[in-house]
């Protein structure tokens, strides 16, 4: 939690969100049928559907107000202006670029790669190989100053696996070869392993770590992967490359 | 007699589990997967018991169930083993045990207090177990004459108290975070009319928000970004000593212990505040009823007993709303319930009808678990610290991964996926601000149950109130609800304060 006296600054704005979120529900909520009548229906107010979301709605856009009441009578109108100063002045775009916050933007656009366009495009064996080696390679055996440049690196494998995916250009492709986005994948995961070798050669405890890194990111996907598909028979969500692989050796005759 | 013969099938329960080597070999493979969660700074009992929610779905009821209590119970005292050995609470649960045990450590006495720990923390549980049995068939009876009004305010009640109890900042804060979960609730077709809310057109909403997935996204994404953005080593653990059960010193204390096992019991039964408020409440306790509270924090035995034999106590406490009126007294218990509700258990005040040997069987297996805890937590402790060796950066993603294909698994659907995430980024920021998240996740599961209990009650009274005041369970509720919103504000306060003023001129 931030210290308090940023928080009631926060609060401000968070009690403004939650009221505009409660006037929102409400306007709805006033959309749903109330008394005219639905799927043959005739309603009365009080079976309406609107009902709940209306009280719901109300109470959050209630409390948003307390809450903006609460915080400004806290930080009084001074607060509120250094707030709006702040967020215009080049402190805030300092912030924007302290290493706590790029850390946060590695994380969660790692997280939003991984969810958005490498769990349902791409087998997932080979997604969370990459996903577990990214954030390997930006906090376990990665150096702060390279976390940017793996953002940017990150950012522009997605923006092509966009493209090729936005484009049907992957379609076109698995004619010639099959699995081509998977391929892509390998090749990128490749490339990336060379790259921290490089980084990391020179120095025993970051190569021990850089093997322990790869070790586990290759392992527990495999483990996490095999113990769902074939244990629990959960199908993959996307199954590639790897899945079909692992299909031919698990169903093979020779078990038989 | 009756008792007699529930004492008898909660004999039998217990001894096919233990004849069952599967059973046992779940049962000590989940406790030992949950120590290790509790004990893992930043890997909780509720990711714990979310993640395995997925591993167990294609099990049968019973086998879930011991699985998922098992690790309940097992993270519950798990995180008492970094609290001890290098002052960080493994769950927040074991935050209160820190103050004792870290000094009990820095003494040489590491041993001693995870020994203690663990006879504590079994002790708890099995007390917790009595309670169970014993509660619930009259918790239930009473709730039988229940009506949808009282059912409605009782989720009301269960969303306010958790919001007022939980948050760590302002009280408006805990209650807004219950209505988003209510809000969240909403989502989908309505179960009265099938009127489309909220949906916006998006077909995979139609069917409401998954309960698992979110619950997943609320308590797991919060937990890997914290941890992953605050870059923090973990400090070197303390030695740990030969592991002694302390047997002579718990003997020594049964009156503190039965003290700190019905404060747990009495925490984890009130819904929505879990085994952290447990622990302090009990420490509280303990510290200003003793004759000599200046040992306190100095590694003082009986501060560790307090804390870890409530917050076990807890595990009992929270399933007795749980299982009787079907809400969650703690937020693991509310991951319990998005589990059973997957494998078709209702909980509620039908349970004894419909599956009639459901809570004998849920009080033998915490019965089981809590040996099971101490058998392993006195043979593996020294082995299981081992773990605390391993560095965050290396296991928080493949937590992550769980979290993933956990959510994907139940339903096998991507879409659970889009949803898990923007609500696990959003709880980010919503805990960073002093919002607590366990109202947020009663809400939603709460919702359902507030909206068409509120609407059937206004059917039957024709849109009328008045059953409130009529009936006497609803006014009592009602009353509660009040005065819980009422006493929050400055102007309640400064009125008793008159009040008082003016009693004390007069006499």
């Amino acid at each position: 939690m931030i210290e308090i006296d940023k928080l009631r600054k926060a609060d401000v704005f968070s009690g403004t969100i939650i009221f505009l979120l409660g006037i929102f529900v409400v306007y709805q909520a006033f959309q749903m049928p109330m008394q005219d009548s639905y799927a043959g229906v005739q309603n009365v107010w009080y079976v309406s559907p609107a009902l709940f979301p209306l009280f719901v709605g109300s109470m959050l856009a209630l409390l948003g107000l307390l809450l903006m009441k609460t915080a400004i009578s806290a930080v009084g109108k001074e607060g509120i202006k250094s707030v709006i100063n702040y967020l215009l002045s080049s402190d805030f775009f300092d912030f924007l670029k302290l290493p706590v916050t790029i850390r946060f933007y590695g994380i969660v656009i790692n997280l939003l790669i991984f969810v958005f366009l490498l769990v349902p495009r791409i087998d997932f064996f080979l997604g969370a190989i990459l996903f577990l080696l990214i954030f390997f390679f930006m906090f376990y055996c990665g150096s702060e100053e390279g976390l940017p440049s793996l953002i940017y690196q990150i950012l522009a494998g997605a923006f092509v696996l966009l493209l090729l995916g936005g484009t049907g250009l992957t379609e076109k492709l698995d004619a010639f070869l099959l699995f081509s986005a998977d391929y892509l994948v390998i090749l990128y995961i490749g490339a990336l392993i060379f790259q921290y070798f490089k980084i990391c050669k020179s120095n025993a405890q970051l190569m021990s770590k850089f093997k322990l890194s790869l070790l586990i990111g290759f392992l527990a996907p495999l483990t996490i992967g095999i113990i769902f598909k074939y244990f629990l028979l959960v199908p993959m969500p996307h199954e590639g490359l790897i899945v079909s692989l692992l299909d031919a050796i698990w169903y093979a005759e020779i078990w038989s | 007699m009756q008792y007699l013969e529930r004492l008898q099938t909660f004999f039998e329960i217990a001894g096919s589990m233990v004849a069952d080597p599967m059973s046992l070999a779940i049962l000590f493979g989940s406790v030992l997967l949950g120590i290790i969660f509790g004990a893992m700074p930043g890997l909780t009992s509720t990711l714990g018991v979310a993640l395995l929610t997925a591993l167990t779905y294609s099990m049968d009821t019973p086998m879930a169930m011991i699985c998922l209590l098992a690790i309940y119970v097992g993270g519950t005292y798990g995180g008492s083993y970094s609290s001890i050995l290098i002052n960080i609470p493994g769950t927040a649960a074991a935050a209160a045990t820190a103050m004792d045990g870290y000094p009990l450590a820095k003494k040489g006495e590491g041993g001693r207090a995870i020994g203690l720990t663990t006879t504590a923390s079994a002790i708890g549980t099995a007390i917790s177990m009595l309670f169970v049995v014993s509660i619930s068939p009259l918790i239930s009876k009473f709730a039988l004459e229940f009506t949808s009004f009282e059912f409605f305010l009782l989720a009301f009640f269960g969303i306010l108290i958790s919001g007022t109890l939980t948050a760590p900042d302002l009280v408006i804060k805990g209650w807004i975070a219950g209505f988003l979960g209510l809000f969240l609730a909403c989502i989908g077709r309505d179960q009265l009319q099938f009127f489309p809310r909220f949906t916006f057109g998006i077909t995979e909403l139609e069917s409401g928000i998954e309960v698992v997935p979110v619950l997943i996204g609320a308590f797991g994404i919060p937990q890997i970004i914290d941890v992953l953005r605050a870059r923090s080593k973990m400090p070197k653990a303390e030695k740990l000593q030969r592991i002694i059960p302390e047997i002579g010193t718990v003997l020594r204390n049964i009156p503190a212990i039965v003290r700190s096992a019905l404060i747990g019991v009495g925490i984890g039964a009130v819904p929505g505040i879990g085994e952290d408020i447990a622990g302090w409440v009990s420490y509280g306790t303990a510290k200003n009823t003793s004759k000599h509270p200046e040992t306190f924090g100095t590694g003082e035995l009986k501060g560790v007993i307090a804390s870890e034999t409530a917050n076990n106590a807890c595990v009992g406490g929270a399933m007795i709303p749980l299982l009787n009126l079907g809400i969650p007294g703690s937020p693991p218990a509310a991951m319990l319930l998005g589990a059973l509700m997957l494998h078709g258990v209702t909980p509620g005040p039908m349970i004894t009808f419909e599956h009639p040997n459901f809570i004998l069987e849920v009080a033998a297996i915490l019965l089981l678990a809590s040996m099971a805890m101490w058998i392993t937590g006195m043979i593996l402790a020294k082995q299981v610290v081992k773990v605390l060796n391993i560095p965050t950066p290396l296991f928080m993603p493949i937590i992550g991964v769980l979290c993933i294909i956990g959510s994907y698994s139940l339903g096998l659907n991507i879409f659970n996926l889009y949803l898990m995430l923007p609500v696990g980024i959003i709880c980010y920021f919503l805990t960073n601000m002093g919002y607590p998240i366990a109202p947020l996740v009663i809400g939603v599961i709460l919702g359902p149950m507030a909206d068409e209990n509120l609407r059937r009650a206004l059917m039957v009274s024709q849109g009328s109130f008045m059953p409130v005041f009529q009936r006497p369970a609803a006014l009592i509720l009602f009353i509660i609800i009040v005065w819980t919103v009422i006493s929050q504000f400055g102007w309640y306060k400064r009125l008793l304060e008159k009040i008082k003023k003016r009693l004390f001129n007069n006499t």
